[in-house]
């Protein structure tokens, strides 16, 4: 099962388009994307989730720490979802309260979150 | 349907056989999608922990995974044999909750019933049931 990672420049965010499972298997590569981004001085991150079809605590995790790592530089990280069945689990654990959620990557991009 | 057990080995890249499976058994219980993806969730989240505490136990035994339909409900139960507490471990007091704390919401919430039991030769094994028809209050 590959995960499939994009990512282009939307004004001065990173975004990453994420395409398939995010699970203990894939999820660490998510996490080293992030961490490369933060590390190359993207701190200003969106998440496009639309292409997710599964996303489980692992994921979960890993933007939690990618929240943090770029929150430790003033930065920001947003998410794109409008699938019911990922917006669930956040719902469930209570991050729609931690992270921005966003209908679209432009939305994500132009706001000022 | 008569019940069927799956035994994968307690690594990542296998938690995903489960879901696949799962998914097929499911369908065939006539579960509709919303509950298909739940359960799907739901042991995919067991297994994740019964891998997690595995590896991190050194253990390579393998985790099975149980399905057992009767006519009012399913119920699933995923055994390891990783030695230890694996919820001995705590957070660190951080606002945000630890991925375990995450898995353990998903689980409660995903399922209409769920026990953990601690087994006698080292490992655990936990049970999630969902019911065929609605829960009633």
């Amino acid at each position: 099962m590959e995960l499939g990672l994009d990512v282009r420049q939307v004004d001065d965010h990173s975004v990453v388009d994420v395409k398939g499972e995010i699970d203990v298997y894939t999820a660490p590569k998510l996490r080293e994307k992030l961490i490369e981004l933060v590390s190359e001085g993207s701190y200003d991150v969106v998440v496009n989730l639309e292409g997710v079809d599964f996303l489980d605590s692992t994921g979960l995790g890993v933007l939690v720490g990618a929240l943090k790592r770029v929150k430790a530089h003033d930065g920001s990280l947003s998410l794109v979802c409008t699938q019911d069945k990922i917006l669930k689990i956040f719902k469930i654990t209570g991050l729609t309260k931690v992270f921005p959620i966003h209908d679209s990557v432009d939305e994500a991009t132009s706001s000022s979150e | 349907m008569p019940p069927v057990e799956i035994q994968i080995p307690p690594q990542p890249e296998f938690v995903g056989v489960v879901r696949l499976a799962l998914g097929a058994l499911g369908r065939s219980e006539g579960l509709d999608e919303e509950a298909l993806e739940d359960l799907r969730t739901a042991v995919s989240e067991a297994c994740t922990n019964a891998v997690v505490w595995s590896e991190e136990a050194g253990s390579e035994e393998p985790i099975c995974v149980g399905w057992t339909p009767s006519t009012e409900e399913i119920a699933v139960d995923i055994t390891d044999s990783a030695p230890g507490d694996p919820h001995a471990s705590g957070n660190d007091s951080d606002a945000i909750p630890s991925r375990l704390e995450l898995s353990m919401s998903l689980l409660r919430s995903l399922v209409d019933d769920i026990s953990h039991e601690e087994l006698e030769e080292g490992g655990r094994r936990t049970t999630l049931v969902i019911r065929k028809s609605p829960s009633t209050a």
